[in-house]
């Protein structure tokens, strides 16, 4: 048996030679037991959520655009108030109310390759080769086309054209372009918009990646195929970071960009995201040290929460709410599987009674604890637009507006939309009107999750036991079903839900990016099309109610001289669809974490990708404690009063 | 030895004898007949007398089918019931005590009642899948390597059927058809049989022409009385190993499947889903994953020893 | 012998073409809609939709898509990713990867190989004693541990205990490497053990070794110079396809610990209709399969020299 293990011995040491020779010194987190800041940060991300695209202009998704945002600089950014605050752009002006915008330039802001050396400079015409290449369907499939198509003059016409024009559209430049498009620069720091209408919010669309720039030496100098196919290591940034290092599947670096413009600006030398299999391997790795911060599965919470002298009981944080706002859906025009429509669900919902009892009848709290298990009411969420995306020029978010007409404000006493006998009358009221209309009780409800979605399940399973508690079995029956990939494909194309749950975040300024989204006649409306089929109403009283929204609606959009009385106007029109329970909100998404970083610091906004930005924030070698965080809280919000 | 009543052939001219007096016939004699036809030896109770003998396994195959059993009882005898359990926000990771046996879960309903309904869905789909593409494999690798004709065309089919990835069948039956307990049953077999038909084809071919094969074959008998009389009993052995090793196979796949959410609908729940759940809070609540892991290596464990113990028995070679 | 090598080597790659057409053609059945992810469905109108599904000639019939195809793979193009990595060639998402899983899946191997063998002898000559009890209990006991909670386990244990890395990272392979190595050898080495036990004692039984005891040989030498090397011709005629197959990785340990391997790139790649580099990964491993294969036939052969190839076709 000697000569076997002294085989195995030389053969085991061979491999780990072999393994090590094409190995790196292992990279060392800090350690350091004073309190200060981090310089170096590392975060995590689930391995489904890998970039599937370098290309800033085709990419679409929060797990691209997140990384991606950090290295590229637009127009404008914001502020962690989420206010709208000079980027490249140095200032802007609109003459004529919203039509035509002009953006005055900062000067010298390089293009920088990956390890940060000089490759030149951004000027105007980089925004119009940006514009360019989303526009064109050759080159980007009509990606992010939907802003531009909607709000630049000779934007859809350009992508029409360039569809027609087939592969060939990927040789033109941008002759063809600047004569279509309402965009040019007239000089190297000046760059000018034309819009379709008056838009008195197009400012806020620019930090939007389909108004980004992109060099124009550097597309000649990859060609058409190399920038869709682009890699980090062959791309030019001009933002705070460069993508330093990336393995798919495992972890990518992003590194200082030495060359930024804005010296003031806070930065980490690195920042490491590592794509990890589950959150719950990402807990073992926080506790290695390996990560500095962690939102906390269910378990996790429940143990640290539960036990005070948990090493992390007092370090518990809850993260600031995302920019989505989430609210429930119901569909209109249900169908069955058979392609037939489901007349029962059809006729309930398009009565009055029937919506506003699920809408008034429902005690939620124990439905929001599936997303915050401590303070399950901190999450509730009353409006359809989410908070912080405009504010009147008395300073008072436009929710607030809404709150003021719906009557009701948020509470962590009680879930304030529930009203038990309010539902009791509007359930019998239902019941009588509705079995005269021949519909039978329960009403059936159908609710789909994904397949291989445990935590979709026990939140489906929590709405099950909720919404029968609360409103009974013998008025509505919920079935939850599932879908094995794809919710558009399986369910919402075909039409076979009830309702969804569906969060939507802001891409701009304005309360139109929301409400829009609702209104029928409207082909741009996503919801309406798509997910509520509210145009295929049939029911004459339901319809009516539709079209007055939308009159609401349409009628605010236009006020583009004076910006409060147009969020006035907004709220009325949601207000009135709230209250005709056209939509029903229900929460914002508020975990628990463990965390290095102070998220006060860092920028918020209900619009656009710039909270993803690794900038200005504030950070601690130490663990931030609850009490930090709520004096942090504090001082936050008596910032705010002071913008 | 005496000889003196026995004629000495050499010296005898046969030809000068008749036919009468060369050849008598015997009287017949029913006992006599019963004596010669008739051995002590009977197959299955050899089987079943080597197998007793093995005291681990048999005691593991006891405690399997008390196992089996009990799912049955488990649920009536359970303070919950598993189509009444509900989610309670005030009731969550209760770890076990006298009202809940086993806990609760993460939405605070009864575990004891989930684990028992779990381990009942995947011994029934385990056994199913495994009896399906056992039976199956068998017929199609007896064809296989029975029929000459037949070897070139199925070896080519079963070349390239084994190399589409069952993830692509998985997801295309998910997909087209859907999912529910009785199509990942029927799905899995489908595409299950292969290996097994393979094995068997392989053994078949080294038996087929043995002399005994060939002498049955020239006096005509049919070729499915040689498969079934000739040949699958040496084959036992080997199909009751598969048998017992494709259990435990299919409920790892199942789990497999389920990571990938390929397989139960998610109404149904199956130690593989349990297990998969538990995965996220076994350190925190480890009676979340014990309860159900415990189950599936008991499965496992059983059908690993039982099986290997009753191959050894079906071998005759064994027997004597 | 080279006769029947070009005929097996041209059998295979005729199996591989149908395998991928009938590939090919499955992923053809599936909806459209699939090829999207679900915000580009949100954001783009079902007419932009279609538009890319023409321009990537999607829409046309499945025959004249594979007609498309088999041009493209006559010109050694395999086309570019679609989802996993946007426009590049699928080839260098592949290279990319399969060296990484390579590297860890031939260390397991060989620690299998080496261990597993090693151990199975130990077993076969203790046989019915201790040593041979603690194998079979370790092999029941992978056997019956369901892999995500020994993976689980060795996680914990290997990170607290012993302060390794949790997740693989390409700047420390060596560290990072041992917990997923240990991971992926697990099973292996009790699959290694438990064959090479069982021909050990096959082999130990025959007429041969007692001839070789009986006129002094030493147990030593009998071992080495008879048993190991006829038990292990068995075991030889599936290495060069392991060899060959663990080179795909493996999909739930390179989950586990982030290893960007080809492991979960399959299932990845379908999951989300990425049907160019389904259909090269196929390929591949198709290829990987019937060549592995063959190299196992020629390998037994070298191995025991009473082994005829050609004889042997029908049969294996």
């Amino acid at each position: 048996m000697k000569k076997f293990s002294r085989a195995m011995a030389i053969i085991l040491s061979l491999l780990l030679v072999v393994g090590g020779l094409t190995a790196c010194g292992p990279k060392e987190t800090d350690g350091g037991k004073v309190a200060g800041e981090i310089t170096d940060w590392v975060t995590y991300q689930t391995i489904a959520s890998e970039m599937e695209t370098f290309n800033f202009q085709y990419s679409q998704n929060a797990k691209e655009l997140d990384v991606l945002n950090n290295c590229f600089d637009g127009l404008t950014t914001n502020d962690p108030y989420g206010n709208l605050i000079p980027c490249i752009a140095e200032r802007w002006e609109t003459p004529d109310g919203g039509k035509t915008w002009t953006f005055y330039l900062r000067k010298g802001v390089p293009w920088v390759d990956y390890q940060g050396n000089k490759k030149g400079e951004v000027v105007a015409e980089d925004f119009l080769w940006g514009l360019e290449w989303v526009l064109n369907f050759a080159k980007n499939d009509a990606i992010n086309t939907s802003m531009p198509n909607q709000l630049i003059k000779g934007a859809k016409e350009y992508y029409e054209y360039t569809k027609q024009l087939g592969e060939e559209a990927k040789n033109l430049d941008l002759t063809k372009f600047k004569e279509m498009v309402g965009i040019e620069a007239p000089d190297d720091y000046t760059l000018k918009f034309e819009c379709i209408d008056k838009y008195p919010y197009f400012q806020t669309v620019t930090v939007y990646n389909c108004l980004y720039p992109i060099s124009g030496e550097f597309l000649k100098e990859v060609g058409v195929d190399g920038y869709r196919a682009i890699t980090y290591d062959k791309l030019w940034y001009n933002g705070p970071y460069t993508i330093t290092h990336f393995v798919p599947g495992n972890e990518k670096v992003l590194t200082k960009n030495p060359l930024y413009w804005d010296k003031s600006a806070k930065l980490f030398n690195t920042v490491t995201i590592k794509m990890v299999e589950s959150t719950d391997n990402a807990f073992q790795m926080f506790q290695n040290g390996e990560l500095h911060a962690i939102t906390l599965t269910e378990a996790n919470l429940q143990t640290i929460y539960r036990d005070p002298n948990h090493k992390y009981h007092k370090n518990l944080v809850e993260a600031r709410p995302s920019k989505y706002s989430y609210q429930i859906h119901m569909n209109f025009d249900k169908r069955l599987p058979d392609g037939k429509p489901d007349t029962n669900w059809n006729t309930a919902i398009a009565n009055a009674a029937f919506r506003k009892s699920l809408y008034y009848g429902v005690d939620w709290t124990d439905y929001l604890r599936r997303v915050n298990a401590i303070n399950p009411l901190k999450t509730t969420n009353l409006c359809f637009t989410s908070f912080n995306l405009v504010t009147t020029s008395d300073g008072r978010d436009y929710t607030d507006l809404v709150m003021d007409r719906i009557g009701m404000r948020p509470s962590l006493e009680k879930y304030v939309r529930y009203d038990a006998e309010k539902a009791a009358q509007l359930k019998q009221q239902a019941m009588e009107e509705l079995t005269a209309k021949g519909v039978t009780f329960p009403v059936e409800i159908d609710y789909y999750i994904a397949g291989s979605n445990q935590t979709a399940l026990d939140s489906a399973t929590v709405m099950k036991n909720v919404l029968e508690g609360c409103l009974g079995t013998d008025y509505i029956k919920f079935n939850i079903k599932t879908y094995v990939s794809s919710f558009a494909q399986e369910v919402r194309n075909p039409q076979l839900q009830s309702f969804s749950i569906s969060g939507w975040g802001a891409d701009f300024g304005d309360p139109i990016n929301f409400l829009g989204q609702i209104i029928i006649d409207d082909d741009n409306a996503y919801y309406a099309t798509t997910t509520t089929n509210a145009n295929n109403i049939t029911d004459p009283e339901f319809k009516a109610v539709f079209k007055e929204f939308t009159r609401l609606v349409l009628e605010a959009n236009a006020i583009t001289d004076d910006l409060d009385k147009r969020y006035e106007a907004f709220a009325d029109a949601e207000a009135y669809a709230l209250e005709n329970a056209l939509t029903i909100p229900l929460y914002y998404n508020i975990p628990w974490q463990l965390t290095h970083m102070n998220a006060y610091s860092a920028i918020y906004c209900a619009y656009g990708g710039h909270a993803a930005r690794y900038v200005n924030r504030e950070t601690s070698t130490e663990l931030y404690t609850t009490e930090q965080y709520e004096e942090f809280a504090r001082a936050y919000e008596a910032g705010k009063g002071g913008k | 030895m005496t000889s003196s009543n026995l004629v000495d052939i050499s010296q005898v001219d046969v030809s000068t004898l008749d036919t009468s007096q060369l050849f008598s016939f015997v009287e017949y004699r029913a006992e006599a007949a019963e004596e010669i036809g008739y051995s002590e030896y009977s197959y299955w109770r050899s089987v079943w007398q080597n197998f007793i003998k093995r005291r681990t396994a048999v005691f593991m195959s006891c405690v399997f089918i008390l196992l089996f059993l009990f799912t049955f009882i488990a649920g009536p005898i359970g303070k919950y019931q598993y189509n009444e359990i509900k989610p309670d926000s005030t009731k969550v990771f209760i770890r076990p005590n006298s009202e809940y046996w086993f806990g609760t879960d993460n939405l605070g309903r009864d575990y004891w009642c989930q684990v028992w309904y779990a381990t009942q869905t995947s011994i029934k789909l385990s056994i199913l899948v495994a009896m399906g593409e056992i039976g199956l494999g068998v017929i199609i690798g007896l064809v296989w390597g029975y029929v000459r004709k037949l070897d070139r065309l199925l070896t080519e089919i079963y070349n390239i059927l084994i190399h589409v990835p069952t993830i692509i069948y998985m997801t295309l039956v998910a997909l087209m058809v859907g999912q529910s307990f009785w199509i990942l049953v029927g799905t899995l077999i489908l595409f299950g049989w292969m290996q097994p038909a393979r094995h068997v084809r392989n053994l078949v071919l080294m038996y087929r022409d043995r002399e005994y094969n060939l002498a049955s074959r020239c006096l005509g008998t049919p070729m499915s009385r040689i498969l079934t009389r000739n040949i699958l009993p040496y084959l036992t052995s080997v199909i009751i190993l598969r048998l017992a090793l494709s259990i435990p196979g299919a409920i790892g796949y199942e789990t497999t499947l389920s990571y990938l959410g390929l397989g139960l609908g998610v109404e149904t729940p199956s130690l593989g889903i349990l297990l998969r759940n538990a995965r996220n809070y076994f350190l925190d609540f480890p009676y979340l994953l014990i309860f159900p892991a415990i189950n599936v290596s008991l499965i496992t464990v059983t059908f690993y020893l039982v099986g290997n113990a009753f191959a050894d028995a079906c071998d005759p070679r064994n027997h004597v | 012998m080279l006769k029947y090598t070009i005929k097996r080597l041209l059998q295979s790659f005729i199996t591989v073409l149908i395998v991928v057409t009938i590939v090919f053609l499955l992923l053809r059945m599936l909806p459209t809609d699939y090829y999207f992810t679900e915000e580009q469905l949100m954001k783009l109108t079902r007419e932009q939709l279609d538009d890319q599904l023409r321009a990537a000639g999607l829409l046309d019939p499945p025959l004249v898509q594979l007609g498309r195809y088999y041009r493209q793979l006559a010109r050694l193009d395999l086309g570019t990713s679609r989802r996993i990595q946007n426009s590049v060639p699928v080839t260098q998402v592949i290279g990319s990867k399969i060296y990484i899983s390579m590297r860890l899946g031939w260390i397991s191997l060989a620690i299998a190989v080496v261990a597993g063998v090693a151990y199975g002898v130990v077993q076969a000559m203790n046989k019915g004693g201790f040593w041979d009890h603690v194998g079979t209990a370790y092999t029941v006991f992978v056997r019956a541990v369901p892999a995500l909670v020994s993976y689980s386990l060795i996680l914990i244990l290997g990170s607290r205990m012993l302060n390794l890395p949790s997740m693989y990272s390409t700047r420390d392979v060596v560290r990072s490497s041992i917990l997923p190595v240990v991971c992926l050898s697990l099973s292996s080495v009790a699959g290694y053990m438990v064959w090479t036990r069982r021909y050990m004692v096959d082999e130990l039984n025959k007429d041969y070794i007692r001839l070789a005891k009986l006129k002094g040989m030493s147990t030593r030498s009998v071992l080495y110079k008879h048993v190991l090397k006829n038990a292990f011709v068995p075991l030889a005629q599936y290495l060069p396809q392991s060899v060959l197959l663990v080179t795909g990785g493996s999909l739930l340990v390179e989950r586990f610990f982030s290893v960007p391997g080809l492991g979960s790139l399959l299932t990845d790649s379908i999951l989300r209709y990425d049907l160019n580099l389904v259909q090269a990964l196929v390929m591949m491993y198709t290829a990987m399969g019937v060549v592995g294969l063959f190299l196992g036939d020629v390998l037994m052969v070298a191995l025991d020299p009473r082994i005829l190839l050609t004889e042997k076709e029908g049969t294996r």
